[in-house]
């Protein structure tokens, strides 16, 4: 039996925004599995969903053998969650948020405390923990968030954006723990990132998703492969771009006839050619365009990432956003005003 | 883990947070000290008005207002237990804790209980202050139990209304904005500063309906009269002011609940 098992999901809000589209997709037991995809994707809500926080428009959702509409209860009991704002509270110290989320799950008495501990190691917090939340940085807050979803030692794991805004360090940091979580202690993980690095470390499966639908799912080798095994990368000049779009149009045209090249694609700035043994196939790109008198900025080759595969399935790049999300009250008021 | 257990957590959360907030607990105590320390001196001379003493049953104004000013530290507290909800929605506590199997009521009841106990033992230092001042206070143990309730179930009912504008606004500013413009206007149309006898016609005819006026007059009474001297008008104004404010509680805190409910699912 899948952990996670979601079926035809679709989240329409109020104000007409179809965030969620007609999403399917299974989590097996024990994996680690990845959204990627851009802020406004639907990452959030879908996870928001199935953690039984917001109601669906239709669709549905299995969670460790639970139906989300029959038993969110049950559901509660058997899964943890990080969500994207670190939810703790910064009045009470690292040991107190542990404790109070423990009493929340019902873990009480030794066995609460002996789980506090041993979760403030696991996370590095020990030397803080008497300390208020309050004076902790982000990555540490990060980090007793991600504890306190631990807390009941759930069977599923669901991370909404775990690393978003973190320096490198607690960010590789809390790659460690989750790795370790997933490989150890065989604790399912669900996990949403904008980060093509994140996904390709940690997941044994991936889905990208954009604008409410997953356009791809795989694992990161097959997403790779799947669009051939080099990308040569040609930027456009700007002032072309802007006086001659068509010229793109054009490019691309010329480029696909010619040999070895298994497909391409515009972005923003210029051409994506996914090729095989993609060193030999410069020079004739080069000459092809030369040929046919079309600027280029540069040219570059490299091995498929994920960003590849996420903009040849969507037409664009993924932008980490690093700044800080408005606050779901600025974001009512901006619901208002519009 | 039975209702009231899950409730004392978020009841041991709230004070924690209070304790180590002592400049909210200040804030919420400094107005109606102020009112206590300055106020009652600037209208000190409204004693000597030839029928003061017949209109009020008392020989200064600060014996005459110390009932009122007793009752204040409930706004200010009410309202800071709204803003806390919104805090919690902003800052993601709420998922957090909704995203474990416990009780959603327990949530709101244990925030009430903790809002209840803040504005006894902030009621009780006022009290105290007041007496030291020179109030009277007339009725023993079953007086002082008895205002004590009418201000905590009159807390409960402001913390009603706050936390249904906070849950329904998700808003800081909405809360202390909407309760103050709320609060402040029915303050002065009310007894709790002045007897009515004073007032343009007008401002008496709101003031009668004025849930202040109630809480006040009762405590007045419970304070400056002594039982065995109390008419059968004050028997009836103390059971009218506890059917107006237990029923604006009632109403305030349904609202709540049901705001709360919207959140929550």
């Amino acid at each position: 039996m899948p952990a996670l098992h979601v079926e035809n999901l679709v989240k329409v809000y109020p104000d007409g925004t179809k965030a969620v589209n007609d999403i399917s997709f299974s989590v097996e037991d024990g994996e680690f599995f990845g959204f990627l995809g851009p802020n406004g994707a639907g990452k959030s809500t879908t996870i928001k969903i199935v953690t039984t926080l917001l109601k669906k428009t239709s669709g549905k959702a299995i969670v460790a053998g639970h139906d989300l509409d029959r038993e969110p209860q049950s559901i509660r009991r058997v899964i943890g969650v990080q969500a994207q704002e670190t939810g703790v509270d910064e009045d009470l110290t690292g040991r107190e948020n542990l404790e109070l989320m423990g009493q929340l799950y019902g873990v009480t008495g030794d066995r609460l405390e002996e789980r506090v501990n041993g979760l403030l190691k696991l996370v590095g917090l020990e030397a803080e923990a008497s300390k208020r939340a309050g004076y902790y940085s982000g990555g540490m807050k990060k980090r007793l968030d991600l504890a306190s979803a631990l807390v009941h030692t759930p069977q599923i794991l669901f991370l909404d954006e775990p690393t978003t805004g973190l320096d490198p360090q607690s960010r590789a940091a809390i790659w460690n723990y989750l790795k370790d979580l997933n490989k150890k202690e065989k604790v399912t993980i669900f996990l949403t990132t904008q980060y093509m690095e994140e996904a390709d470390r940690l997941c044994d499966r991936i889905a990208i998703v954009d604008q409410g639908k997953i356009v791809s799912s795989g694992t990161p080798n097959q997403l790779k492969t799947e669009i051939g095994a080099d990308v040569i990368t040609i930027t456009m000049p700007e002032a072309e771009l802007v006086e001659h779009p068509e010229r793109r149009e054009e490019a691309m045209k010329i480029l696909e006839v010619v040999p070895r090249i298994t497909s391409v694609s515009v972005f923003e700035n210029g051409i994506s050619v996914y090729v095989r043994n993609g060193g030999s196939v410069v020079p004739e790109v080069v000459r092809a365009l030369d040929n046919a008198k079309i600027n280029v900025g540069s040219i570059s080759l490299s091995s498929p990432s994920l960003d590849d595969v996420f903009l040849k399935h969507t037409g664009h790049r993924i932008r980490p956003e690093e700044l800080k999300k408005p606050s779901r009250g600025m974001m009512f008021m901006r619901r208002r005003r519009r | 883990m039975g209702l009231f257990g899950e409730s004392y957590y978020f009841f041991r959360r709230a004070f924690k947070k209070l304790l180590r907030n002592p400049i909210v607990l200040l804030f919420s105590l400094i107005q109606p000290i102020i009112f206590l320390l300055i106020f009652t001196q600037l209208f000190d001379g409204l004693a000597n008005l030839p029928n003061w003493r017949q209109i009020t049953g008392v020989t200064t104004y600060l014996a005459f207002a110390a009932p009122g000013l007793v009752l204040m530290n409930a706004f200010s507290s009410a309202l800071q237990s709204g803003v806390t909800m919104v805090d919690d929605i902003q800052s993601g506590f709420l998922d957090k804790v909704l995203v474990t199997p416990v009780r959603r009521s327990s949530i709101l009841l244990g925030r009430m209980m903790a809002d209840a106990v803040r504005i006894l033992i902030q009621s009780v230092i006022l009290l105290s202050l007041a007496m030291l001042l020179g109030a009277t206070l007339n009725n023993g143990i079953v007086g002082v139990l008895t205002i004590l309730g009418i201000i905590a179930f009159f807390g409960l009912a402001w913390a009603g209304i706050s936390h249904s504008i906070g849950l329904r606004t998700k808003n800081q500013q909405a809360v202390f904005s909407a309760g103050f413009l709320l609060t402040f206007p029915l303050m002065f149309m009310s007894t709790m500063m002045m007897p009515d006898s004073f007032m343009k016609d007008w401002i008496r005819e709101v003031s009668k309906y004025n849930p202040i006026s109630f809480a006040v007059n009762a405590i007045r009474s419970l304070m400056i009269l002594s039982f065995a001297d109390w008419q059968p008008t004050n028997w009836t104004s103390l059971e009218q002011s506890i059917l107006v404010i237990g029923g604006l509680a009632a109403l305030s805190l349904s609202s709540a609940a049901l705001a709360f409910k919207k959140v929550v699912e």
